[in-house]
């Protein structure tokens, strides 16, 4: 790797008061080089003068220790142990609002080379990207299965406490409210809009083909099964389908 | 706490250990702000770069060179001509739409889209909301890093394929409807999008063979749309049709605005600005509608923050998105502009500002600030039923004191439609639309003829 021997080199990386095994310097030069290899690598990068305007202007560095310029330069000078270090937390603090990339005088984009770093962080199975994602999987479940990401029964005071007693001010049962939307595709609990059976199978194609079904299975192996029953069971509704038409 | 340098206690951390803090005295760390934020207030901010491109000359290269099939805004979409920043022009068609609805939106402010589609009403314009459409997934991607350019690819291309072919479920020829765009994320992700897909063969080359796979390719090849249109962009170019539409009196509302981060700030050369609206140094769309129905727009020095939204930030740290929320939005949007409401033109923004309010009581921040979307304030000021249409009973914040202040009688409206709920218990529910239309294929598919737009209606 051309770039990578560029840069200083240190053997192994690793906490000395952790009982962590150090990673050996393939491991991150394995991860540098996928960062690299995505298409959006060279338009998201074009140089840095360390002038900081991205971080002054970051709402993640309001509030952790996480600054958008600290990513660009440890990208930028191609420093692996950095970058490996960064992947451990930093990059989940990015609030992804791209204030960065409108600011940058450069035409850098932290936040999306921080979503390059995140998929290298769930190819690899790091601990960090499943840490942060078990909490997320409720929603990740629902968008695999059905093409939609969020859904009414997903938003009550259970789950949401702090935003008030009650998620609507008219008291009635779900259903009924969501009758009384006047969009018949939005008369629906289980999914933000009726989707059609075809249009979530052609979903899995692609969830198939790009590698997606992949990344979920190294990130969390149960939620890979679960998704993978619905998706047969909703293949099987459609072949049923079909095959009563024929 | 204030640690004498002017800013409460606030300091940014991350800087590494070169860090040193400047130490400035109060004043001059005031006239240093004010230096900045007079720049940063500034559009020509946002234009002093170099190598901006516009990538749609880089698409009718390819479709030229036969490598591509554009979806064009032709006349019958009743195109208007918008400004984007660089004083490019953007084609916005303004009828035979096809909704490309937000999760979001349609989950838990279900006002949003349903005040959207009962102006087109209004103004007679065609459309049609279907179930042949999945999410963006970018909300999803943003969040967690599940996801990757090529299924980002492949689900902006499937979508904006089936809004391509969608009106032959009515024996109408394709590219009938244009897709609109609900959700400020999915506008800029599929933005994004375009543009890479515009640049590499490689992507082309492998999205190709899965939308070939699904039969969404059209002569064999890619289908791109012409222009990715985002809903407050419709809005923003109707805005003096909504106009001539409003039955209420709207001039003594103080509204704030909130630009959303992925409607401007991804592929910012795209948005729309107005050299008449906030001397162009903001981005035109919502304030522009507000404008127009005569409420007092005021200017409020954290504009340009996010809302705190973050994708997984609203999900599982919530503390960091009801924080910058309620301090660096809500706090000043009241404090420092006296607002009656805060206006803004996308999914997140409008859930997370609005959502996270109630747990200020908690820390003695009890602003109660009404949140909406600038689509539904536009829909309630020309007179749209407040429950039934603009659907503000999911909305946490004090949309009552707002109706209050525009005269509406929100106790009354809350009666009928309570009333009306009877009713669909009953089973009797009304539509926007003829339900029929809103299954193109599949389970379910009826196949019924042209409607004409009286029947539509």
């Amino acid at each position: 790797m051309e770039h990578a021997h560029s840069t200083r080199i240190q053997e192994f990386i690793g906490d000395p008061v952790s009982d962590s095994p150090a990673i050996g310097r393939e491991e991150m030069e394995e991860i540098f080089q996928d960062i690299q290899a995505d298409i959006r690598f060279d338009h998201e990068l074009n140089g840095c003068l360390n002038c900081g305007i991205c971080t002054a202007t970051c709402p993640a560095a309001h509030y952790y220790d996480f600054s958008p310029r600290e990513i660009v330069q440890l990208l930028w000078t191609e420093n692996l142990e950095g970058i490996y270090d960064a992947m451990q937390e930093k990059i989940w603090a990015c609030a992804q609002c791209y204030t960065c990339a409108a600011r940058c005088p450069f035409n850098n984009s932290p936040g999306g080379l921080i979503m390059l770093m995140r998929e290298a962080a769930i190819k690899h199975g790091m601990e960090s990207a499943k840490n942060v994602l078990r909490p997320f999987s409720r929603v990740m479940l629902k968008l695999i299965s059905t093409g939609n990401q969020l859904s009414p029964d997903m938003i009550n005071a259970d789950g949401f406490p702090d935003w008030g007693p009650n998620i609507s001010k008219i008291n009635a049962p779900l259903d009924i409210l969501r009758k009384a939307i006047p969009m018949p595709t939005l008369n629906t609990t289980a999914t933000a809009w009726e989707v059609n059976l075809t249009t979530s199978v052609e979903l899995y194609t692609i969830w198939e083909e790009t590698g997606v079904l992949d990344q979920l299975e190294t990130i969390d192996e149960n939620l890979y099964d679960v998704i993978l029953d619905i998706m047969d069971e909703k293949r099987e509704d459609l072949a049923d389908w079909e095959d009563e038409q024929a | 706490m204030n640690n004498g340098n002017g800013n409460n206690g606030e300091r940014f951390t991350g800087h590494g250990p070169e860090w040193r803090d400047s130490n400035l005295s109060p004043d001059d760390a005031r006239t240093a702000t004010a230096w900045v934020e007079q720049v940063i207030n500034k559009r020509s901010m946002e234009v002093n770069k170099d190598r901006v491109e516009d990538v749609r000359d880089a698409m009718w290269e390819l479709e030229k060179d036969g490598e591509i099939v554009v979806h064009r805004i032709n006349d019958e979409h009743q195109p208007r001509i918008a400004k984007t920043i660089y004083g490019w022009d953007k084609k916005i068609p303004t009828n035979q739409l096809w909704h490309h609805k937000s999760c979001g939106q349609c989950g838990n402010i279900p006002g949003y889209p349903a005040s959207l589609l009962w102006l087109m009403n209004e103004m007679d314009i065609r459309y049609l909301d279907e179930t042949d459409q999945t999410s963006c997934t970018a909300w999803n991607y943003h969040g967690s890093g599940i996801g990757n350019i090529e299924s980002l690819a492949a689900v902006f291309l499937r979508n904006f394929h089936q809004a391509y072919v969608s009106s032959r479920a009515q024996g109408l020829p394709d590219g009938y409807f244009y897709p609109l765009v609900h959700c400020g994320t999915s506008f800029g992700n599929y933005k994004e999008v375009r543009a890479y897909l515009l640049h590499s063969a490689k992507l082309r080359e492998s999205v190709k063979k899965i939308l070939g796979k699904l039969g969404r390719l059209v002569d064999g090849k890619l289908l791109i749309p012409e222009e990715i249109v985002h809903y407050s962009e419709w809005v923003h170019m109707m805005r003096g049709d909504i106009a001539e539409r409003q039955t209420i009196d709207v001039s003594n509302i103080r509204a704030t605005i909130h630009p959303a981060c992925h409607v401007y700030k991804m592929v910012p050369q795209d948005a729309i600005y107005d050299d008449n609206i906030l001397g162009g140094n903001r981005v035109a769309v919502s304030t522009g509608i507000m404008e127009s129905l005569g409420t007092q727009v005021i200017d409020y020095s954290t504009w340009y923050d996010c809302c705190g939204f973050g994708f997984r930030h609203i999900i599982s740290e919530r503390e960091f998105t009801r924080s910058f929320a309620l301090d660096r939005k809500i706090k000043v949007a009241v404090e420092e502009a006296n607002a009656d409401v805060m206006i803004g033109h996308d999914t997140g923004c409008i859930t997370t500002l609005d959502k996270n309010q109630w747990i200020g009581k908690a820390a003695g921040k009890d602003y109660n600030l009404p949140v909406l979307a600038d689509v539904q304030f536009a829909a309630l000021a020309c007179g749209a039923h407040p429950y039934k249409i603009v659907q503000s009973h999911w909305h946490a914040t004090a949309t009552e004191t707002l109706m209050e202040k525009m005269g509406i009688d929100w106790q009354a409206r809350k009666a009928e439609f309570e009333a009306y709920l009877v009713e669909v218990e009953a089973g009797n529910y009304d539509s926007l639309y003829d339900p029929r239309l809103a299954i193109t294929s599949g389970p379910g598919f009826q196949p019924i003829k042209q409607l004409e737009k009286t029947e539509q209606s």
